[in-house]
């Protein structure tokens, strides 16, 4: 099931995982708001 | 895959090249995502003006549905694929936002409630799935990995198995097929059981976190119930999430002990390199919003943030579900799967009621 390995998995290029991306990609959005690059996420 | 679309591998190389070729499928699980949400207004507004009895279809359930539809009914274009592979991205990326919604202390108190039953939730399931499996006969790898799946966490419990049992793909397979088949059935049987038992959402959100294997349809499941149940449902399954290094580490002692595995020889990395990796991010934004980092329109957009992650991963999780692969799986592995699945939902939802009396939850 190749398609859930690699969701779980870290690449061969990358030595960062699926979850320290998310981890990465989740505190800059919250400095973007931090530091109001990012003014307001309305749902 | 196989009970579930085959998604490809994204290739490590020039990223904007993988940029380029996620783009369609992200699209179009945007693209699903925002759909439910027009539907769930419209549907609303439209049965409200038309003094219509209409039960209120969440945008969740449309998401869910709409992507179920389209995997079941057309043949997604390669295209599409690696894109909605990113699922899972997104997933952890609301699991993560979603830490701006709890304060610490209610990770404290509920995050401890929590371990507290995944701690009994985990041994009984072990057990359960072990004596089903042997009662039908079973390879003995299989049964590892139906019984890891179902106490800890569906699929990536499976895939992290896997490698630490020297477990073949065809068992891997079948387990995770069952797996995925089952929570696919849970996302419509959860919520209506809490219904029909009348739970209030810290309850059901336990039973949901607790009872549904795999993440995203943990997720899925406690937000269909309600937004705060939701959270709790992730709250909880995270708490799961957390055991999946222990969990291995002890069938892959036991499989070595047998011969029939490598043995663990630095146990500490053992468990840091399954630890799942995104649960630290969840505590450190939790902790950043327990001190006052963000103001609270701030503290807003990170759970509305969240909120749209979670969106594209119920995309996906309706996107991946196909009901026709599901049928070509071998039955044995499904009615033990099923008869644990069904066994471990009556035992959590035990646990929850009487944790529910207990501490008044």
């Amino acid at each position: 099931m190749s398609s859930n390995k690699s969701a779980t998995t870290s690449s061969k290029g990358s030595s960062l995982s699926l979850d320290t991306w998310a981890v990465i990609a989740a505190l800059l959005l919250a400095l973007a708001l931090r530091f109001d690059i990012i003014k307001n996420v309305p749902w | 895959m196989a009970s579930s679309i085959s998604l490809p591998r994204v290739e490590p190389g020039n990223p904007l090249l993988n940029a380029l070729r996620i783009l369609p499928g992200v699209v179009l699980l945007a693209g699903i995502g925002y759909a439910a949400k027009i539907l769930e207004r419209s549907v609303n507004t439209y049965a409200k003006t038309h003094h219509w009895t209409f039960p209120n279809i969440e945008y969740v359930l449309w998401a869910i549905l709409i992507g179920l539809v389209i995997s079941n009914t057309l043949a997604i274009p390669r295209l599409f694929l690696p894109g909605i592979a990113t699922y899972e991205f997104w997933l952890k990326l609301g699991i993560v936002l979603l830490g701006a919604r709890f304060v610490l202390a209610d990770i404290l108190k509920l995050g401890g409630i929590s371990l507290a039953l995944v701690v009994i939730e985990i041994t009984l399931s072990l057990a359960l799935m072990t004596v089903l499996g042997r009662l039908f006969k079973l390879k003995p790898k299989l049964i590892s990995l139906l019984a890891i799946g179902s106490a800890v966490c569906g699929v990536s419990a499976i895939i992290a198995a896997k490698g630490a049992i020297d477990a073949d793909d065809e068992d891997s397979s079948f387990a995770i097929a069952a797996i995925l088949a089952l929570g696919a059935l849970s996302l419509f049987t959860f919520p209506a059981i809490a219904h029909s038992l009348h739970m209030n959402d810290v309850s059901y959100g336990l039973w949901a976190g607790l009872g549904v294997d795999n993440t995203a349809e943990a997720t899925a499941a406690g937000a269909l119930y309600s937004d705060a149940a939701g959270k709790v449902a992730v709250l909880a399954k995270t708490a799961r999430n957390a055991m999946i290094g222990f969990v291995v580490l002890a069938y892959a002692i036991y499989w070595a002990g047998r011969g029939q595995a490598q043995t663990v020889s630095n146990k500490a990395a053992f468990l840091w390199k399954r630890f799942p990796k995104f649960i630290l991010g969840f505590l450190l934004i939790s902790l950043l919003v327990s001190f006052h980092a963000f103001n609270n329109g701030q503290v807003t957009s990170l759970g509305n943030l969240s909120k749209w992650a979670f969106l594209l991963t119920f995309a996906g999780v309706g996107l991946r579900t196909n009901f026709r692969d599901m049928s070509k799986q071998g039955l044995r592995p499904f009615i033990v799967g099923a008869l644990g699945e069904v066994l471990i939902a009556c035992l959590t939802l035990g646990l929850v009621l009487g944790a529910n009396r207990i501490w008044g939850l």
